[in-house]
């Protein structure tokens, strides 16, 4: 009887198994999986936690209505460490192991580099948030890639109309790091800004290392070029190390300082509080206090709730590319079929915090990269986002289609990569 | 070129100089002595200025006291670690491996620490009222702030030159380097020597994160930056050489102000530049002497 009763014991156990899998099949099939990868540790961290945090609250607005066609949204995080051969590692296994049906991240531009390859491999869909070199949906553009937060052209060519309005602004002089952000922010602004204006000379460029700790022989050397503005293509730590140091040196009393793609993250604002000067000329992906709409207050209170802290703009990115994969999903009535996909996301409008009364960020089929408006500020007092006493004030908004590539531009470019 | 150019480049490159130096200093002291090489030495750097953070913005000690409390707390962390961990693998078979793994291992786990206990968002704290305003050279101005960093660089070089030349302690120091077991036949205490000299350097490197936490971006992973600009110092200098950490933080401090002065767009280059050829002409460093730690 003993005997019998293990028998019995070891089929149940079998049994069990047998069902908990098919359990696990049926949930997964049910689910729309989101597999995100984001740097949580080092010195993106705070970008990757924000954005986790962002998806998170994206995902539980989305399933408490009821999911996206009767399917709930599953996020799964991996720490991206910022490096290309890890991302890729990762997202292979998304793909092959947990069967994610769209990959979503990544900080680094240089990882978002090497990730898209493998979703043009895969044919799964990348959904890009917030890196933002251009290459990727100019020269390296792959139809599986999405980008819902906007690239360094933009912010640039928005840099170039606003530079192109200060008439008194005519001797530039640039400092940002020695990579390909630095350099691509600083580029795509000259040369548009080349095309309007005539009368404004560069005197001066510094190229130190990304997250230099000592900026101060770089500024002896500025204020002696004496330029009328310093554009700076800083982001992060780099830009309130910059300004800390710059500030007994009565820098920013003897010029403008213009970072127009990541100055005015709200990690910068909130850095300094106390001594960021005023005046500063700074813009992001997303701001805390513009547009003043109802979503975008909604947002950043719920993120504040959630998380304890003020949102970095890299947050908004991952809430948007959760919202824009549930949208897609559901016009396009599948998670599975990527080529269907794509014809309804490359065409797909979607609202965003970030969007101005009367307008609804789009994207375009040509690069697949998100059509938004572009909100160029200076620091201002304002003490509603604490612990930061300075937020960006004194707007100036560009239309989101006068700041992007025309198709002629974006072809030319990626003829010239092939060669 | 103008004058007070020259002279407010001289200033910064000084400042960098003291900063370097009072990592790279300790970072050879521990080679020099405790025969480690500390990967993990900028992660002290990193403490000492969340320390200063804690104690001076957080729970409002004044600036001065909050700084050489931000220095002990490092040095306390590093006695810590050459305690319970690093002594666990003196003299073991392959040990050098090991100590790569380990040191490396607490860059990791220290900025780990730090991300959880004060987040990723950056620190900042206010310099002093009486040292927050700029010295005028001319039309051009130095930081006040930076003088004070550097009188407090060279001090620093003075005392050590003192406890390693005319106590006891550096009497010891200096044997254990020369050699370690017969300073033990001797009678030296060993290994409470070696904590002490660990705790000692990583005080020195806090002492530098906290004296840089105005002035630069207090983060994670900014220990990385320091660890790579003194390992640069110290090959130039001469690895296990207290004076040569010195002489290379001066040297890369004052060839980095001056090369950016003239040659902007080459910044990155200088530093290795000089280290390059230090290591072609001088590869044991300018001023390698053995024993002399």
């Amino acid at each position: 009887m003993r005997n019998k009763g293990r028998k019995w014991q070891g089929m149940a156990a079998i049994g069990l198994v047998l069902v908990m899998g098919l359990a696990d099949v049926a949930l997964a099939a049910e689910k729309i999986v989101i597999g995100g990868m984001y740097p949580m540790t080092g010195r993106g961290g705070r970008y990757g936690l924000d954005s986790v945090a962002a998806a998170e609250i994206a995902m539980e607005e989305i399933n408490a209505k009821g999911g996206v066609n009767g399917r709930m949204i599953d996020l799964i995080f991996t720490d991206d460490k910022s490096s290309t051969s890890y991302a890729v590692k990762v997202a292979n296994r998304y793909i092959k192991e947990d069967k994610v049906n769209f990959l979503m991240g990544v900080v680094s531009s240089a990882v978002g580099l090497a990730v898209t390859e493998v979703s043009k491999e895969n044919k799964v869909i990348f959904v890009g948030t917030d890196h933002a070199s251009t290459a990727l949906t100019m020269e390296k553009f792959q139809p599986y890639y999405f980008r819902v937060s906007n690239n360094t052209y933009q912010s640039a060519a928005a840099a170039a109309l606003y530079a192109t309005g200060k008439k008194e602004w005519k001797k530039y002089y640039v400092i940002g790091p020695d990579y390909e952000y630095g350099h691509r922010t600083w580029e795509d602004f000259w040369m548009l800004l080349g095309k309007k204006r005539n009368d404004v000379k560069m005197v001066g460029q510094a190229w130190p290392k990304l997250y230099e700790p000592d900026y101060t022989p770089y500024i002896t050397a500025i204020l002696s070029a004496k330029p009328d503005v310093l554009v700076t293509s800083f982001w992060g730590g780099d830009t309130v190390a910059f300004i800390k140091q710059a500030l007994p040196y009565k820098l920013f009393d003897k010029m403008k300082m213009f970072n127009y793609d990541a100055g005015g993250n709200y990690e910068v604002l909130e850095a300094l509080p106390n001594t960021l000067p005023k005046g500063l000329v700074l813009s992001a992906r997303h701001h805390n206090n513009w547009p003043d709409t109802k979503e975008n207050k909604e947002y950043v209170k719920k993120f504040k709730a959630k998380t304890g802290r003020y949102p970095s703009y890299a947050a908004e990115g991952a809430y948007a590319g959760v919202y824009f994969i549930a949208e897609g999903v559901r016009q396009a009535g599948t998670a599975e079929d990527s080529d269907k996909l794509v014809a309804v996301m490359e065409k797909m409008k979607f609202k965003l915090p970030e969007d101005p009364p009367g307008f609804t960020s789009y994207m375009r089929p040509i690069d697949h990269q998100v059509v938004q408006v572009q909100a160029i500020g200076e620091t201002v007092p304002n003490k509603s986002f604490p612990p930061a006493t300075m937020m960006l004030g004194n707007w100036k908004i560009y239309k989101a289609e006068d700041i992007i590539p025309s198709a002629e531009e974006i072809l030319a470019a990626r003829k010239a990569a092939k060669k | 070129m103008d004058a007070n150019l020259v002279a407010a480049q001289l200033f910064s490159g000084l400042t960098s100089a003291m900063t370097l130096f009072l990592v790279a200093s300790g970072l050879s002291l521990i080679f020099g002595v405790v025969n480690v090489f500390n990967f993990a030495h900028g992660s002290f750097y990193l403490l000492g200025a969340y320390f200063a953070y804690q104690v001076v913005s957080v729970s409002g000690i004044p600036f001065w006291p909050g700084v050489l409390l931000a220095a002990v707390g490092a040095g306390i962390a590093g006695g810590i670690m050459e305690y319970v961990f690093l002594r666990r693998i003196y003299g073991r078979g392959g040990e050098a491996g090991f100590q790569i793994l380990l040191t490396y291992s607490f860059i990791l786990i220290i900025d780990d620490v730090v991300k959880m206990i004060w987040g990723t968002d950056y620190k900042s704290i206010e310099r002093p009222e009486s040292l927050s305003g700029p010295f005028a050279l001319g039309d051009l101005s130095v930081p006040r702030y930076d003088l004070v960093v550097i009188l407090v660089g060279i001090l620093v070089a003075a005392g050590m030159w003192w406890i390693i030349r005319k106590t006891r302690f550096g009497r010891n120091l200096r044997a254990i380097s020369a050699n370690r077991e017969m300073a033990s036949c001797l009678g030296v205490n060993v290994p409470l020597t070696l904590s002490l000299v660990f705790g000692m350097a990583t005080a020195l490197g806090g002492l530098s994160g906290a004296l840089s936490a105005p002035t630069r971006t207090v983060t994670p992973g900014a220990g990385i930056e320091v660890i790579i600009g003194s390992l640069i110092v110290v090959v130039i200098g001469g690895l296990g050489n207290f004076w040569g950490a010195f002489v290379g933080a001066l040297i890369i401090g004052e060839v980095t102000a001056f090369g950016i002065l003239f040659l902007p767009q080459w910044a990155i280059l200088f530093s290795y530049a000089v280290m390059a050829l230090v290591l072609v002409f001088r590869p044991e460093g300018l001023l390698a002497r053995k024993g002399s730690a």
